[in-house]
């Protein structure tokens, strides 16, 4: 019995940590649609800005080509395409939300076209402390059937107060000064990228990935409300 | 104390093993990502040779890693190509673009369309 003591302990363990952790869901039971349709190539829209921050949507733009084909998917190019829809009067993305997609099928051969939006690119500033925040929403939708085939959200939260500056009046203003000055130059951009490869964490691979098809059991972040499920 | 060497051993063997089994990258996409958020946070002449030299870095490097140029960069410097006037090198790599990926025929050839168009426009 004393042999065992380890194990039972673990048997013991498990299902209370798995308890307190975030509720996990699998690829194949939260985004079915992407393996009955199995889009191959993906449109990506321009962002749609909903942060405060003008040059969000240009900036934002040049970060999600790449992770987008290293998950296997056939990504038009983006300077290009970003070009032909402002040729065609297509400015903002958020008029395109509720209208048929099949245009896309037509014009470029897309399967699916990816809406990205911006959610949060913004500093906060608390007293003596500043975080930078970029949260971006992603939802890729057929241009068959207009359904959504992918949904999530990647956010990322940086501290930029930086080290101790002690509890005096003169750490205090060190601080202050210190928050203003990486403020003034920080750049959003890798985090932006950072933010996208934890929300296509969740995306099931492409045609062109080695794990296409195989990765139906891959588990992840639940972030649908218990509410909101229509299952 | 033995047992406890063993478990140390066998979990950096583990470590070693599952590190060695990681999925190699696809593609090789170089400094894509950075000189096109150079030359979109100051579009200059300057920084959109240096895009396109990147562009062209991507697949030259791409063939000697023995690896498929990733999606949509033979089109781009085919785009760059047809902006400067430069319509046949444009529909080389347009069509380069097509028959790596079929996904983009439908596209690439419209592209191709133009450039012949402005091909015909130059030469007259």
């Amino acid at each position: 019995m004393y042999k065992y003591r380890y194990l039972i302990l673990a048997i013991l363990i498990a299902p209370l940590l798995s308890a307190c952790g975030p509720k996990m869901t699998t690829k194949s039971t939260e985004f079915p649609m992407m393996y009955e349709e199995r889009p191959a190539s993906i449109l990506i829209l321009p962002p749609i800005n909903e942060s405060t921050a003008a040059d969000a949507k240009e900036y934002y733009s040049t970060t999600i080509q790449e992770p987008l084909a290293y998950s296997g998917y056939y990504t038009f190019p983006y300077p290009i395409t970003s070009e032909i829809l402002k040729m065609e009067g297509i400015y903002d993305t958020e008029l395109l939300v509720n209208l048929p997609l099949s245009k896309f099928k037509e014009y470029f051969g897309a399967d699916a076209v990816l809406f990205t939006t911006i959610k949060k690119w913004d500093l906060c500033y608390i007293v003596i402390a500043s975080t930078l925040t970029v949260s971006i929403d992603c939802d890729l939708k057929s241009t068959t059937s207009n359904q959504t085939l992918w949904k999530y959200t990647g956010t990322i939260v940086v501290d930029l107060s930086g080290g101790n500056g002690g509890g005096t009046l003169a750490g205090l203003v060190v601080k202050v000064v210190m928050a203003a000055v990486q403020t003034a130059v920080a750049d959003y951009v890798p985090y932006a990228r950072q933010a996208n490869y934890r929300a296509l964490s969740s995306m099931p691979y492409g045609k062109y990935h080695p794990q296409h098809n195989k990765d139906q059991k891959i588990q992840f972040v639940d972030q649908t409300p218990e509410k909101t499920k229509t299952k | 104390m033995r047992k406890l060497c063993w478990g140390v051993f066998f979990t950096v063997l583990c470590c070693l093993i599952s590190a060695g089994c990681a999925p190699k990258k696809i593609y090789y996409f170089g400094n894509y990502s950075s000189t096109l958020y150079s030359f979109e946070k100051n579009q200059t002449d300057e920084l959109l040779l240096k895009h396109q030299q990147e562009l062209e870095t991507i697949i030259t490097k791409s063939e000697t890693k023995n690896l498929p140029v990733p999606p949509g960069i033979y089109a781009e410097l085919g785009y760059i190509n047809l902006k400067s006037n430069n319509s046949k090198e444009a529909i080389r790599l347009f069509q380069a673009e097509s028959q790596l990926y079929p996904e983009s025929k439908h596209l690439m050839d419209r592209l191709i369309e133009s450039a012949e168009s402005k091909n015909d426009q130059t030469s007259q």
